[in-house]
């Protein structure tokens, strides 16, 4: 998508078809002027784009921007404009440059929480991944049932998370969950899911993947589909194994779905914040509190609110996903992917 | 931030229109009061429990009409843990706050700070003031100014279930040490757990820490006392009754694993509030009501106390009709409101004439509660008041699943207070 | 899970399967297992909304069947008008995310433009900031624009959550249709509007049924947004009325497990339409983008 280069573009594009206005008034004159033609060839386009970037410039955009800003100063509750009725409370923080980033950056709190945000990331990915390519196997067989498991494992996705993460709550809960009750009736002892720092934490994982699964796995099927089934029956004829035709006939299939799931699977689990949210609400203490559930408590769950450092860890995650987006792409376009 | 200037001019603008127009239709109507009747609109944002308690609010609320028929009121309930943020998002905009907010006594010097609330002295909302009990008065004032009328006031007890300490032979613990030993009966006779200790919430652990003597912070002295010995003490204390068994507790669900595990007479204490009364008595232990006792907060080794809580009302500086909303506020919280709250909820009046009221004094939970609540301890009502939870309830946590020592978790809270009391010692 | 690998040839491929009885146990045991997981919690609140409260929390699921706690949510609370709102949000933002997401793909898919790269970037973007902390100003936005406690608002915001990767799904479903196509319609003298809505839109029923699909379940699952921007029983969706059943003070099992089934209801309904063409919609997408 957005790595998209103009060149690549081109390459693929062929000869452009001619966007002009047929029949309608703006079209009519010759345009002379630089900004003028370009107008009259791009208005199409544009129009076309124009209500997502409206919407965007306006309800990201600003808050974006603004965001970036109170980031550099000290902006809290308390020193930020209000307007109370007809009484306008006029904004009095300053401006502090790069002391909040140093300050987010040298503390250990950003960086202990960032620690765990990759553990997480890289597991729920992972693991996603592993069993949604599994899954997406399987079902690509022919297999009696298999719209019915389809169906079913999609389930998952269909139902909207607060439900659902709700319901793992309470399936988790130490006393009364579900989950232990199964324990204690085959005779086991009660785990504590949601009470116990390293127990928490791969509870939530857990759930984030069985959230996560049917995406991966609906995406993998269809790249999975796109494959020439000669391909295989090629390479069982020159003698490959089972092994061999996933190493070398499916892996290489599926490398474009793959990367691009991989990545904004990625960018979402980093940002994940319903899960933790609903689930722990960063606990047990600050235990599965990820970046961005961490920037949210300091602009809403503590008092004053405090707008410039949850703006600064914004930013920061924005830069940290900014730079892995960018050094992915690069890695790809390395080992000759053209992306 | 000029276009939004512009908006809520045009909206209160608009809203001075249409409240002229209104006027104008009734005089047409030919109405005969005075031109000080009080009309328009009162948005209340009402915060009580849904399913018990807001029922007997809204009614009450609605009942302002009959005293002032050309005043609407509009009942909102919104959830309590949603309302202090709902408010500040709104307030802070201009756009979409209600009129008169039940305030909890802590956010009520938080919104002051802030400038969301209007001030009081000489308004319709405080009348026979004096009569309000002293404790709710004072979370009430800021600066030297009133900005909330005291709703309702409340304290924290020990709740225990009469049969298992029947069982068990056991009588109500005085203190830690007792509440350890009769947990070890309890659990030894009846095989029950003796108390459910709520992990999961700062509010719970004040009265650990006033049993050692010990306070958040002196405000008086501009002290944190957090992380003096008293705190370490307290930390100490509730990891003991833990490891020890005397207690279980929970890391999340902790409002709800507490009711359930007490009202099915799985742990034989907890320690709690008259909000829980009504639920509690709905349990399957308390079909008999006489089966549910309550007593004092156990006592530390250095002193006894539970925290004092309560909701004030309190009225939004930007209301565009701070009139009626002064006289509702007055309503809401009037000798006869409050003793009609009392007889219907067992919530504790804010004013000393009416507990003297026979079917008020009568009341077995409110006569309970009366002396706790007279000696509760006052939290300090500063505008941080309301953020001196979340660094203890992190650490709290933290040291019940055993993430950090008490020690290092009570330093842990002073180092975060000093963050947010500059200059405080 | 992850041992199985291929042993027989994919769907497509024309002989028919040669897999011993032994391995198709083996991957029927599997699915059992992933489905049984994948159901399970679903499944858990569907038994708990049919018993009685006050045995919410057992293992007896058919101890006691009853209706009550439908026929309590539907009658004592605000549920029915808390529905239509979601419903509405969720409906209005599928239909215009489908439209702004289709133009904006195709757009980006068909012409070159200044400014393309950007808006590739920025749809990006936009999936990265952590919209959790844009709760403040987007209040203030909608605050000053009149939209507060109105559907209206909802839709814009979700459209911002929504419209990013599904105008870049539907980006990659545009390549995969030949430009041959276009060309014919100009040759039949269609502008490129027309070209777009008569020709091209027709043939990504696919690639709107995935989009539609993700606004839909986006608009419909929101939490942060609907509980800081509405409030009022008649204004609430699902989202913050389901917020008076389970909150910090108490759990009222009964109406919040009825609920959560009745709005699982729609959100399959969704799924169903959407899930024949989900395969396909999706690997398009992604294939190519």
């Amino acid at each position: 998508m957005a790595v998209d280069t103009p060149s690549q573009s081109v390459a693929k594009a062929g000869p452009p078809p001619p966007p002009r206005g047929r029949g309608r008034g703006t079209g009519t004159g010759k345009p002379r002027g630089a900004s003028k033609r370009s107008l009259s060839t791009h208005w199409y386009a544009w129009a076309l784009v124009a209500p997502v970037v409206v919407v965007i410039a306006v309800i990201i955009g600003y808050p974006l921007i603004r965001g970036i800003y109170l980031s550099l100063t000290n902006a809290n509750e308390r020193n930020v404009a209000r307007s109370i009725g007809v009484n306008n409370i006029p904004a009095t923080y300053e401006f502090v440059g790069l002391d909040n980033y140093a300050e987010a950056i040298s503390g250990n709190q950003f960086l202990g929480t960032l620690g765990w945000t990759v553990v997480w990331t890289v597991s729920c990915v992972a693991v996603t991944f592993g069993l949604g390519l599994a899954l997406a196997n399987i079902l690509n067989r022919r297999i009696a049932g298999r719209s019915v498991y389809r169906m079913l494992l999609i389930l998952p996705w269909a139902v909207p998370p607060f439900v659902s993460v709700f319901a793992w709550r309470f399936l988790y809960d130490e006393r009364r969950g579900m989950l232990n009750q199964i324990l204690s009736g085959a005779g086991l002892d009660a785990v504590p899911w949601l009470n116990d720092p390293t127990v928490a934490k791969l509870a939530v994982i857990a759930v984030n993947v069985w959230l996560g699964v049917p995406f991966m796995m609906v995406a993998l099927l269809g790249g999975l589909q796109s494959i020439p089934g000669e391909l295989y029956e090629a390479a069982e004829m020159d003698g490959a194994n089972a092994w061999q035709r996933f190493r070398h006939i499916t892996m290489p299939g599926l490398r474009s779905v793959s990367t691009t799931v991989l990545l904004l699977s990625t960018i979402w689990t980093f940002n994940m914040f319903p899960v933790i949210f609903l689930l722990t609400r960063g606990g047990p203490g600050e235990a599965t509190q990820i970046l961005v559930t961490q920037a949210y408590k300091f602009s809403f769950e503590i008092s004053p609110r405090d707008f410039a450092q949850s703006s600064t860890w914004g930013v920061l995650i924005l830069i940290l996903l900014m730079v892995f987006a960018a050094f992915y792409q690069r890695v790809l376009r390395k080992q000759g992917e053209v992306w | 931030m000029r276009r939004g200037i512009a908006a809520t001019a045009l909206v209160a603008a608009l809203g001075v229109t249409l409240a002229a127009c209104g006027s104008d239709s009734d005089s047409n109507g030919g109405g005969t009061q005075g031109s000080g009747e009080l009309s328009g609109t009162v948005t209340w944002w009402d915060t009580s429990t849904v399913g018990s308690e807001d029922k007997v609010f809204k009614k009450i609320a609605e009942g302002f009409t009959k005293k002032h028929p050309k005043v609407t009121v509009k009942y909102v309930n919104v959830p309590f843990g949603e309302a202090q943020n709902k408010f500040k998002n709104a307030a802070q905009s201009g756009s979409g706050a209600p009129d008169v907010i039940r305030s909890e006594v802590a956010w009520t010097p938080e919104f002051a700070d802030l400038g969301y609330l209007a001030p009081l002295d000489g308004t319709a909302a405080l009348k026979d003031k004096d009569d309000f009990l002293k404790q709710a008065a004072a979370s009430t004032q800021y600066n030297g100014k009133t900005y909330a009328v005291p709703q309702v006031i409340d304290s924290m007890g020990i709740f225990y279930n009469k049969k298992i300490f029947k069982d068990a032979g056991v009588q109500v613990p005085k203190n830690i040490d007792e509440l350890k030993t009769v947990s070890a009966t309890i659990k030894q006779k009846t095989g029950k757990t003796g108390l459910y200790l709520r992990g999961d919430d700062a509010y719970w652990f004040l009265s650990f820490l006033y049993g050692e003597g010990g306070n958040l912070v002196d405000a008086e002295q501009k002290k944190i006392t957090i992380g003096d010995e008293s705190g370490v003490k307290a930390f100490r204390t509730v990891k003991d009754l833990v490891d020890s068994k005397a207690a279980i507790t929970d890391a999340t669900n902790g409002w709800d694993n507490m009711q359930a595990a007490f009202k099915d007479g799985k742990v034989a204490m907890m320690i709690n509030g008259p909000w829980a009364v009504a639920d509690t008595l709905a349990g399957k232990e308390f079909a008999d009501k006489a089966n549910l006792g309550i007593a004092p907060v156990p006592a530390g080794s250095a002193g006894q106390g539970a925290p004092q809580g309560g909701h004030n009302l309190a009225v939004y500086a930007g209301s565009k009709n701070l009139d009626a909303s002064y006289a509702f506020a007055e309503y809401m919280t009037s000798a006869e409101t409050q003793r009609q709250v009392a007889k219907e909820l067992s919530l504790l009046p804010t004013r000393q004439s009416v507990f003297i009221k026979p079917d008020v004094a009568s009341n077995e939970m409110i006569t309970f509660f009366k002396p706790v609540v007279d000696k509760a301890v006052e939290r300090p009502w500063i505008p941080e008041g309301g953020s001196l939870f979340e660094p203890v309830k992190v650490e709290y946590t933290k040291v019940l699943t055993g993430q950090t020592t008490p020690d290092a978790g009570a330093k842990a809270v002073a180092d975060a207070y000093r963050k947010l009391l500059k200059d405080w010692k | 899970m992850t041992t199985t690998t291929p042993t027989a040839r994919p769907v497509n491929a024309p002989v028919r399967g040669r897999r011993s009885p032994l391995a198709s146990a083996g991957l029927h045991l599997t699915l059992i297992v992933a489905s049984a997981i994948a159901v399970f919690p679903v499944l858990w609140v569907l038994l708990t909304s049919l018993k009685p409260a006050k045995y919410a929390t057992t293992t007896d699921f058919f101890k006691e069947t009853t209706l009550e706690n439908y026929t309590n949510l539907l009658n004592d609370t605000p549920f029915l008008s808390w529905f239509w709102n979601s419903l509405l949000v969720a409906v209005l933002t599928t239909l215009v995310g489908v439209f702004i997401s289709a133009t904006t793909g195709y757009a980006v898919s068909r012409f070159r433009f200044p400014g393309k790269r950007g808006l590739m970037w920025t749809l990006l973007i936009t999936q990265m900031f952590p919209v959790a902390v844009l709760i403040v100003p987007i209040y203030n936005i909608m605050g000053s624009l009149g939209l507060l406690n109105r559907s209206a608002g909802l839709v814009i915001t979700y459209l911002t959550i929504a419209v990013p990767f599904c105008a870049w799904m539907m980006k990659g479903f545009f390549d995969t249709i030949p430009r041959e196509i276009d060309e014919s319609g100009y040759v039949d003298g269609l502008t490129p509007f027309g070209t777009f809505w008569r020709l091209i839109l027709p043939l990504a029923k696919p690639g709107i049924a995935v989009t539609a699909f993700y606004s839909f379940i986006t608009a419909w699952g929101e939490v942060a947004y609907a509980s800081a921007f509405m409030v009022g029983d008649e204004n609430l969706t699902l989202a913050g009325g389901l917020q008076k059943f389970v909150n910090q003070y108490g759990a009222q099992w009964g109406p919040m497990s009825a609920a959560s089934v009745l709005i699982a209801v729609p959100a399959a309904l969704v799924f169903l339409f959407a899930q024949r063409h989900l395969v396909t919609g999706m690997s398009a997408g992604a294939v190519k983008g």
